[in-house]
């Protein structure tokens, strides 16, 4: 198997996704990066890629806890649809991070993860540490709930 | 064409199912999405996660970072550590294998390192000892060094000496018979611990006919029984006592001219 890297430029995609605030996912960022280095200064540095990701999760959580909290309720949720694509077109990035830094969370961090495009089921089910029947209720609650909030938002797109 | 049926943990699989081959590195993963390529509804699933993807990488980065962080800066990918091989069964299978032939090895190579010729006699004489009476010898009371001299003397036996480090000893009587190969064999009871002193021509190469010699002090246990060989002149001399190894260490420990 071919050895991933991650760009850092993913993990600060990976905190504005959490946070949609692009101060905070910086602050995030920067803090995670300052983490890893003293742990290598102190000769214990990261072995895994996958605990810088852990690390600002939970930073951005704790972040997250500070602003205003999205409501908790039960989202609607429709079919994917075949013009889907051409309806997250219309999108600004802003407005996809601000959906998913308002889902709940393991939800939220698993939506991050996987838009992100980088990891694998396997490295998904740690991060985010889910069974793979949970992580695949919440990914796909999230399309659904997400074609419902396209649907709402460009209903002039549907045939 | 109708669409494949999918199992429901084929389903599960494929909500999870990552957008880029090289991300596919589990096997049920990999089947599910064999059994889903041609679904209407997977194609469907894999354009809006596609399009959710490609919006999320036009994310901008602030130029604070791309200052200070070069664009082509890469986390370190994960070393493959050692206990993710260990727990592939192959290298498992293998691994204990390895062990097992290892183990075995080891084993044969410490019993072949205790071999010495003259081995099956000395376990034969063993035996002898661990069912001799001291009534069945005749009685010779003196040094156990002395009794080179006796066996030479009475029996024509040649270099039957008992070694220095048992020569003190006082013995209570003494025989000389053959064993079951026709070898002359002296047997000798010392009084101290009710020890007994074999005496017996060392094993000879089947070819040249020369004594197979072996240095220094060589280690036998049988039943209850310890015995402690040497071999010099062509002779084993074997002390035999009733108990292990630690009660003969020692007087073969002792440094003797």
């Amino acid at each position: 198997m071919a050895e991933e890297k991650q760009n850092l430029f993913q993990l600060y995609r990976f905190c504005f996704l959490m946070l949609a605030d692009a101060a905070k996912a910086q602050e995030v960022f920067h803090a995670t990066l300052r983490e890893a280095a003293q742990l290598a200064a102190n000769g214990e540095a990261p072995r895994d890629h996958l605990w810088f990701f852990c690390n600002a999760r939970w930073r951005c959580l704790e972040a997250g806890e500070q602003g205003l909290q999205a409501e908790d309720v039960d989202l609607e949720q429709d079919e994917l649809a075949e013009w889907a694509p051409s309806q997250i077109e219309k999108l600004e990035p802003q407005q996809l991070a601000v959906w998913i830094s308002g889902a709940p969370d393991p939800q939220r961090t698993a939506l991050a993860l996987f838009y992100l495009d980088e990891f694998s089921y396997r490295d998904l089910l740690s991060v985010t540490e889910l069974k793979p029947p949970e992580l695949s209720k919440l990914l796909c609650d999230g399309r659904r709930q997400f074609q419902a909030w396209l649907d709402a938002t460009f209903p002039a797109t549907q045939p | 064409m109708s669409a494949p049926q999918l199992s429901r943990k084929d389903k599960v699989l494929l909500h999870c199912a990552p957008l880029r081959d090289e991300h596919v590195n589990d096997r049920a993963l990999r089947t599910a999405l064999h059994h889903a390529r041609k679904t209407e509804s997977f194609a469907v699933q894999q354009n809006f996660d596609k399009a959710a993807a490609s919006l999320v990488q036009a994310i901008p980065i602030p130029q604070e970072i791309t200052d200070w962080i070069p664009t082509d800066t890469f986390i370190a990918p994960t070393r493959s550590r050692w206990k993710k091989y260990a727990q592939n069964p192959a290298f498992l299978a293998t691994g204990t294998a390895i062990l097992v032939i290892a183990v075995i090895g080891i084993f044969q190579l410490v019993d072949r390192l205790n071999r010495f010729p003259g081995e099956p006699t000395a376990r034969r004489l063993l035996t002898t000892a661990s069912s001799t009476h001291a009534m069945m010898l005749d009685p010779v009371k003196t040094d156990a060094g002395a009794l080179g001299d006796f066996l030479f003397m009475k029996h024509r036996l040649v270099h039957y000496d008992v070694p220095p480090e048992f020569a003190e000893l006082k013995t209570l009587g003494c025989r000389v018979f053959d064993d079951e190969d026709g070898q002359r064999v002296a047997q000798v009871w010392a009084v101290e611990k009710k020890m007994q002193f074999f005496l017996f021509p060392a094993e000879r190469d089947a070819k040249t006919g020369k004594a197979r010699e072996f240095s220094g002090w060589r280690n036998i246990e049988q039943e209850r029984w310890a015995g402690v060989v040497k071999e010099q002149n062509g002779v084993c001399f074997m002390a035999a006592i009733r108990g292990n190894l630690k009660d003969l260490a020692p007087y073969i420990s002792k440094k003797k001219e």
